[in-house]
C-alpha cells in the first residue's frame, strides 16, 4: 500500500491518482490492512467487494466472490473516472517497489500503450504452469512473447479498461478465477498494443504449497481453453511470434533455493498412468498412451517426458474440450499427474542449470508449441 | 327313422359342430384380416419412421453425445458396434412394431388374449420406468466413479481405483434396488438387503480404518493438522 502511494507520488506528482482495494470477499485481513495505511495526498477509496446484489429486492445475494469481480469493480471505477491509466497489483506481494507503479503506467501515458504484462525474475522452479503450458500456449496461439501471461501484475489504459467491460463474462467463470489469461488474452486477440515491464523479483506471501493443484489447473486450462473457441478464427491464422516491447532495466536478484520432492511427484505421475490410462485412452494417440506407460516404468534417474510428447498432450486435452468428449472438469483434472510428472522431469533435467539455461530450454519448448500449431490448426472444426 | 338317426347324430355330433367351428372361423376371419393388416401397416410404418429417425438422429450428432456418456463403450463390451443413432432409431421402430402387434391382438377379439394383453399392458410402465433406473443409475454410477477416481489420483491416494469403483458400483447398486423396488421384486427385503450390505461395509471400513490404520491414522492427522507436510516449493502459477 505504502509502495503504491510512494510510486504515485514520486512519479506521477501532477497526475490525479485513486487508490482502490477492490475485495473480492477475501478474509486475509486485506481490508483492515488498508484501513489502517494512511495514505498522504491520495483519496483512497476503501471498497469492499461483495458482489452487487443483481436480485437484491427478492433475496439476499453477495455477488460471485473472487479476483474476477473484484477487477470489474476496478474497470467500472476506471471508466466512471474516465481514468487514462491503471495499475493492479496483487495484495500479497513483498517485493513490489514504488518502481513497479511507474513501470506498469508510464508505457500507457508516455508511449500510447494499452497493456504492460510483468516481466520477473522468479526461481527457475517458480511458476511451472506458466512455464509449461500458458507462456507457450499463448505465445503459439496468439503470436506475441509475454513471458508472464498469468503474472497477475498488470497496467492498461482506460479505453482497454471500457472494452473489458463491454464484454459479457462477468457471470461466468471468469469472474471467479481465470481473469488474468482472459485479460492477456482478450488484449492480444483484440490487437491492443501490448509491452513488458522488469519489475525484478516476485515474492508473495507463501501459500500452501500442495494448494488444490488440480484446482489451479482446472482453471487456468479451462479459462485457457474456452478463450481459444472465442478466438479460433483470430489465432488460426497466425504463426510464429513476434517480441512486444520491453520496458524497464534487467537486472539480477539473488532468489531463495526452493526444495522438491522428486519421488513423490514421480509417484503421483505413476498412480495416475495406473488409474487414469482408461480415461486418457479415450482420446490420446496410441503413440502417447504407449509413451506414458513407458515412462512410468522408468526409475528415477532415467525418468523423462520429452517436450514433443508434452505438447502433444496439451493440444490434445485443448482438442478434446474444443470437441467435448468428456466431461470438461474430469477431462481438466486428469491433466495433474501428467503435469506433475512433466514437472518432475524438468526438475531432474535442469537441476544443475542456470536460470538462463532453464530459459532457454523454454524458448526450445514455445518452439515446439508452435511448430505443432498445425495440428491444432487442422483438426479445429 | 332308422336309415334317418345315423345321419342325424352325424349331423348333430359331427356336422353340427363343424358348422359352428366354421361360424367361428367366418366370424373370426374379418378379424384376422384386419388383425394382419395392422400388423403389417405398424411394420411399414416402423420402417419408414426408423429411416426418419435415423437421420434426425446424424442431424443431432446423437452419436458423439452418446459417446461421451460412456454407454457406447459399454455396449462395445458387450459386441454391439453398430452406432448409436441406428440403434435408436432401430429401437424406435421396434416400440412402433410392438404397439401395433398390441392393437392388431386387440382386433382378433379373443378374450384370453385380451386379458393377458390387459396383463401385461399395466405392468409394462414399470417395466420401463425399471430400465430408465437403470439407465440412469450406469449414467451417474459412471460419473460419480470418475469423479471420485480423479480427486483420488490427485490427492495421490494409492487405493485411487477401489475408491472410484465403489463409489461406481455403490450408485448403480442402488439404481438395481430401486429398479427392483419398481418391478415389485422382493420389494422391501431387496432395500433392507442392500442397506444392511451397504451399512456393513462402511462399518467394516470403519473398524479396518479404525483398528488395522490406526498408526497410519495417527500419522496422517499429525501431518496435516500440524503442518509436517513433505517439502515442496514449486511455485506452480
Amino acid at each position: 500500500m505504502r509502495a503504491v502511494n510512494a510510486g504515485l507520488s514520486k512519479y506521477f506528482p501532477d497526475k490525479k491518482g485513486v487508490v482502490i482495494n477492490s475485495d473480492g470477499g477475501s478474509t486475509d485481513g486485506t481490508l483492515d490492512v488498508f484501513r489502517n495505511t494512511t495514505i498522504e495526498n491520495y483519496q483512497a477509496i476503501h471498497l469492499h467487494h461483495q458482489g452487487e446484489p443483481f436480485f437484491k429486492i427478492a433475496t439476499p445475494y453477495h455477488g460471485i466472490p473472487g479476483k474476477g469481480s473484484a477487477f470489474r469493480t476496478i474497470f467500472e471505477i476506471a471508466r466512471a473516472l474516465n481514468a487514462k491509466a491503471c495499475a493492479v497489483v496483487d495484495s500479497d506481494l513483498r517485493s513490489i517497489t514504488p518502481e513497479w507503479i511507474e513501470l506498469l503506467i508510464k508505457p500507457v501515458l508516455e508511449d500510447g500503450l494499452d497493456y504492460v504484462l510483468p516481466l520477473y525474475h522468479r526461481h527457475k522452479y517458480d511458476g511451472t504452469i506458466t512455464n509449461s503450458i500458458i507462456y507457450p500456449i499463448t505465445r503459439a496461439l496468439y503470436g506475441k512473447r509475454v513471458r508472464q501471461p498469468i503474472g497477475g501484475d498488470f497496467g492498461f489504459s482506460g479505453e482497454l479498461a471500457k472494452f473489458y467491460l463491454s464484454k459479457d463474462v462477468w457471470e461466468s467463470d471468469v469472474a471467479r478465477y481465470g481473469i488474468d489469461i482472459w485479460m492477456t488474452t482478450t488484449a492480444l486477440a483484440n490487437n491492443f498494443k501490448a509491452c513488458q515491464a522488469f519489475l525484478g523479483a516476485k515474492i508473495h506471501d507463501a501459500k500452501d504449497p500442495g494448494a488444490d493443484l488440480s484446482a489451479m489447473l482446472n482453471q487456468v486450462l479451462g479459462a485457457t481453453f474456452e478463450l481459444m473457441e472465442e478466438y479460433a478464427s483470430g489465432w488460426k491464422t497466425i504463426k510464429g511470434s513476434e517480441g512486444v516491447p520491453n520496458f524497464g532495466f534487467e537486472y539480477t536478484v539473488g532468489l531463495e533455493p526452493i526444495s522438491v520432492n522428486i519421488d513423490n511427484m514421480i509417484e503421483r505421475f505413476r498412480l495416475g498412468v495406473k488409474e487414469l490410462m482408461p480415461i486418457w485412452k479415450r482420446f490420446f494417440s496410441r503413440d502417447i498412451i504407449n509413451y506414458l506407460g513407458k515412462v512410468a516404468e522408468l526409475p528415477r534417474d532415467k525418468f523423462h517426458i520429452a517436450d514433443e510428447i508434452w505438447v502433444e498432450i496439451i493440444y490434445s486435452f485443448a482438442m478434446v474440450a474444443h470437441k467435448k468428449i468428456i466431461n470438461r472438469e474430469h477431462l481438466l483434472k486428469s491433466v495433474t499427474p501428467l503435469y506433475i510428472g512433466r514437472t518432475a522431469s524438468f526438475v531432474l533435467e535442469t537441476w544443475e542449470s542456470s536460470a538462463e539455461e532453464v530459459e532457454e530450454k523454454i524458448e526450445k519448448l514455445c518452439k515446439i508449441y508452435e511448430e505443432k500449431k498445425y495440428f491444432l490448426v487442422v483438426n479445429w472444426r | 327313422m332308422k336309415g334317418g338317426e345315423p345321419m342325424n347324430i352325424f349331423e348333430k355330433v359331427i356336422m353340427g359342430p363343424l358348422e359352428s367351428l366354421l361360424d367361428k372361423i367366418l366370424l373370426f376371419l374379418p378379424n384376422l384380416m384386419i388383425s394382419v393388416l395392422i400388423l403389417l401397416f405398424g411394420i411399414i410404418l416402423a420402417m419408414v419412421v426408423r429411416v426418419i429417425f435415423a437421420k434426425i438422429f446424424k442431424a443431432l450428432s446423437i452419436d458423439k453425445l452418446l459417446e461421451k456418456t460412456g454407454l457406447m463403450e459399454l455396449l462395445r463390451r458387450g459386441g454391439i458396434k453398430e452406432a448409436a443413432s441406428n440403434l435408436l432409431s432401430k429401437l424406435i421402430g421396434w416400440i412402433i412394431i410392438i404397439i401395433f402387434a398390441i392393437i392388431s391382438m386387440q382386433a382378433l377379439r379373443a378374450p384370453a388374449v385380451e386379458r393377458l394383453l390387459e396383463q401385461f399392458l399395466l405392468y409394462l410402465p414399470n417395466i420401463f420406468i425399471a430400465i430408465l433406473i437403470l439407465f440412469v443409475g450406469y449414467l451417474l454410477g459412471n460419473f460419480f466413479g470418475r469423479t471420485a477416481l480423479i480427486a483420488s489420483v490427485n490427492a495421490g491416494l494409492r487405493v485411487s481405483g477401489i475408491v472410484g469403483n465403489f463409489v461406481k458400483l455403490t450408485v448403480f447398486m442402488l439404481s438395481v434396488t430401486m429398479a427392483l423396488e419398481q418391478l415389485g421384486i422382493g420389494r422391501g427385503t431387496v432395500m433392507i438387503a442392500f442397506a444392511i450390505i451397504f451399512g456393513g461395509i462402511v462399518f467394516a471400513c470403519a473398524l479396518a480404518f479404525g483398528l488395522g490404520g490406526r498408526d497410519v491414522a495417527k500419522e496422517y492427522l499429525e501431518k496435516h493438522l500440524k503442518g509436517e507436510k513433505p517439502k515442496d516449493d514449486i511455485g506452480h502459477l
